[in-house]
């Protein structure tokens, strides 16, 4: 996707969401309200865009917490471009999801 | 919640996540599931609260496997429409005759299964002698009702005939029967003179006697239905006693399923000795080589001279009617049909275009090859389709199955050549792959000013067709416009036609 791209409000609180710190699926449907239905497909788009990328963690860091392991988002520099651009366009993102309050958890 | 309840609730969301990563394209199907059982463990981890299962958590993780099912059906979506922004196998002549392929395998495995129309396609079921009419009343309406008294038949046999050379009758009554066997059972019963079976011709199954006994013997033969139904079907049904109405018979066969096109539902039949017959019934008669060059159409006239010199007037009917077969009603069905296509939509390929550009003479034969690779696919499949849907209950013939056959037939040959032609004259001529993208050009209120239609083009980059909303001298039909290869650039998959 070409830097500065509009985006649907929809993925650009995603993307705000995952710069916030949500870095997986179900945190970012948490944070956001929005369904599973919704969210995931949203995350291959951005994903398939290179706004986004996703990591599987290692399986024995979940095996050690007796859980399965999980895929994580983090922004990319297109996607953290894209974001800025965003934040223009929609200015209550950072209101609705304020960076800040992730850093103070 | 109990533990077992709890076990119940994990397998059936693991079930729908299961079901859900179904949707998903093959190569993404494994992620996709990882993923959601993954998040599906960190939902319930923040759902629950304390160690106990609780019924509002097992509502939010069933709420997430639902939203797991609406991530499947949007993939699957988007799957869909990124094949239709890419045209491969969608909308090409492949998919096209696979489909009409699928339909034909589909009708004819099912003629395979369905008891009724095996029985109805076995050729040597309406096979009766040659040379037989049936004599009725010339003012009856119907040929299925019985017009000829019994004194008439016996004095037509005890003359010598010029046309004629050998007669039967029969009768049709509901009689009270006991079988020995289930007990009484109320049968349609034909009263038949003996050689009733022996004049038509019908096979006798389990019958011992030759041809000539056949004709002299009295007995009862049984229907294939009563003797499954009321006999269970036992091989050495032959020689055993029933008592049909007030007299004993010997049972001397069975007669096969489908078998028996006379008028009349009969049950079984009770050849007797004319002396004990009586009624109004039907006359079947053997022309002589004679009769049979004068009564050589299927209705004839017969004038009968009685004792006091009156005259009646009686018809011949021939049973070529009765014993067609499924074959001869499809045929008969397919030409009406043939008939009336031109009645529901024009019989043009839509082949004109705007200029004097002409496909090559190898696409205008693939055209060609298409369009009788799916007329004749869609033959088969209407023959089989027509038996399959007439025969679904029915196992033996019956007139109200051939009714069926011929509107279900009829139907469905006339509304399929009108698809195939349609569908034809909406294909690339260069390609074969159906246009697309409709779009409305011009106003229909300029109809007499301007051209005004619908405007499709190929997929693959090959043609635009023009269809004009409303016919006109100077814009009857539809055109073709051959696109050169300086319009290539604009489609992405040109190659893909």
């Amino acid at each position: 996707m070409v830097q500065g791209a509009k985006l649907s409000h929809t993925a650009a609180l995603i993307l705000q969401a995952i710069n916030a710190g949500f870095v997986y699926g179900f945190s970012i449907m948490e944070m956001t309200g929005l369904p599973s239905g919704t969210v995931y497909p949203a995350m291959r788009r951005l994903e398939r865009d290179d706004l986004i990328r996703s990591q599987w963690e290692r399986q024995s860091i979940a095996d050690a917490e007796q859980r399965p392991a999980r895929k994580y988002y983090r922004l990319t520099a297109n996607g953290k471009a894209t974001l800025e651009t965003s934040r223009k366009r929609y200015p209550l993102l950072e209101r609705l999801i304020p960076s800040e309050e992730v850093k103070q958890v | 919640m109990k533990p077992l309840t709890g076990w119940i609730c994990s397998k059936l969301e693991y079930a729908i996540l299961r079901c859900a990563s179904l949707l998903v394209p093959r190569e993404q199907r494994g992620e996709w599931l990882r993923e959601w059982r993954a998040e599906m463990w960190h939902a319930r981890e923040a759902m629950q609260i304390g160690p106990e299962r609780t019924w509002r958590t097992e509502a939010g993780i069933f709420n997430f496997c639902g939203g797991a099912a609406n991530d499947a059906f949007t993939l699957r979506r988007l799957a869909w429409e990124a094949a239709d922004a890419h045209p491969g196998f969608h909308g090409s002549a492949a998919e096209c005759l696979l489909v009409l392929s699928l339909l034909f395998g589909v009708s004819y495995s099912l003629s395979r299964v369905l008891p009724g129309v095996r029985a109805e396609s076995h050729p040597t079921l309406y096979k009766v002698n040659p040379n037989l009419i049936m004599i009725q009343n010339a003012f009856a309406s119907d040929d299925s009702l019985a017009t000829i008294p019994l004194d008439k038949y016996r004095s037509w046999k005890s003359w010598r005939q010029r046309y004629f050379d050998g007669f039967a009758f029969y009768r049709i009554a509901k009689e009270t029967a006991a079988t020995g066997v289930t007990g009484t059972r109320r049968w349609k019963v034909a009263h038949a003179s003996l050689n009733l079976f022996w004049i038509l011709g019908l096979p006798i199954r389990f019958s011992t006697m030759t041809g000539d006994d056949t004709g002299r013997t009295p007995g009862v033969i049984l229907g294939e239905g009563v003797w499954r139904k009321d006999f269970g079907g036992d091989p050495h049904i032959v020689g055993r006693m029933v008592r049909v109405g007030n007299r004993s018979s010997r049972v001397i066969g069975v007669a096969p399923a489908g078998t028996w096109r006379l008028p009349g539902d009969v049950d079984v039949w009770l050849l007797e000795p004319d002396a004990e017959n009586r009624g109004v019934g039907f006359v079947i008669a053997h022309l002589t080589s004679l009769g049979e060059t004068l009564m050589s159409s299927t209705r004839v006239e017969i004038t009968d001279s009685t004792s006091d010199d009156a005259q009646e007037e009686l018809c011949g009917v021939s049973f070529a009617a009765r014993t067609k077969g499924p074959w001869g009603f499809y045929k008969f069905t397919m030409l009406l049909a043939l008939l009336a296509l031109p009645a529901i939509t024009s019989v043009s390929l839509g082949e004109n275009n705007f200029c004097s550009y002409m496909p090559s003479w190898s696409n205008r034969l693939c055209r060609w090859i298409f369009l009788i690779a799916k007329v004749g696919l869609l033959l088969p499949s209407v023959y089989y389709l027509s038996l399959d849907v007439a025969y679904w209950h029915t196992m033996t013939y019956s007139i109200r199955a051939q009714y069926v056959q011929l509107i279900v037939s009829f139907v469905m040959g006339l509304f399929g050549l009108r698809w195939v032609l349609l569908d034809q004259r909406n294909r690339c001529p260069v390609c074969l792959r159906r246009v697309t993208h409709p779009a409305q050009v011009g106003l229909a209120g300029r109809t007499f000013l301007a051209w005004n239609g619908t405007e499709l083009m190929c997929a693959g980059g090959h043609t635009l067709l023009h269809v004009p909303a409303l016919p006109t001298s100077w814009f009857e039909t539809q055109r073709w416009l051959y696109l050169d290869t300086s319009w290539k650039f604009l489609f992405a998959s040109s190659s893909a036609g």
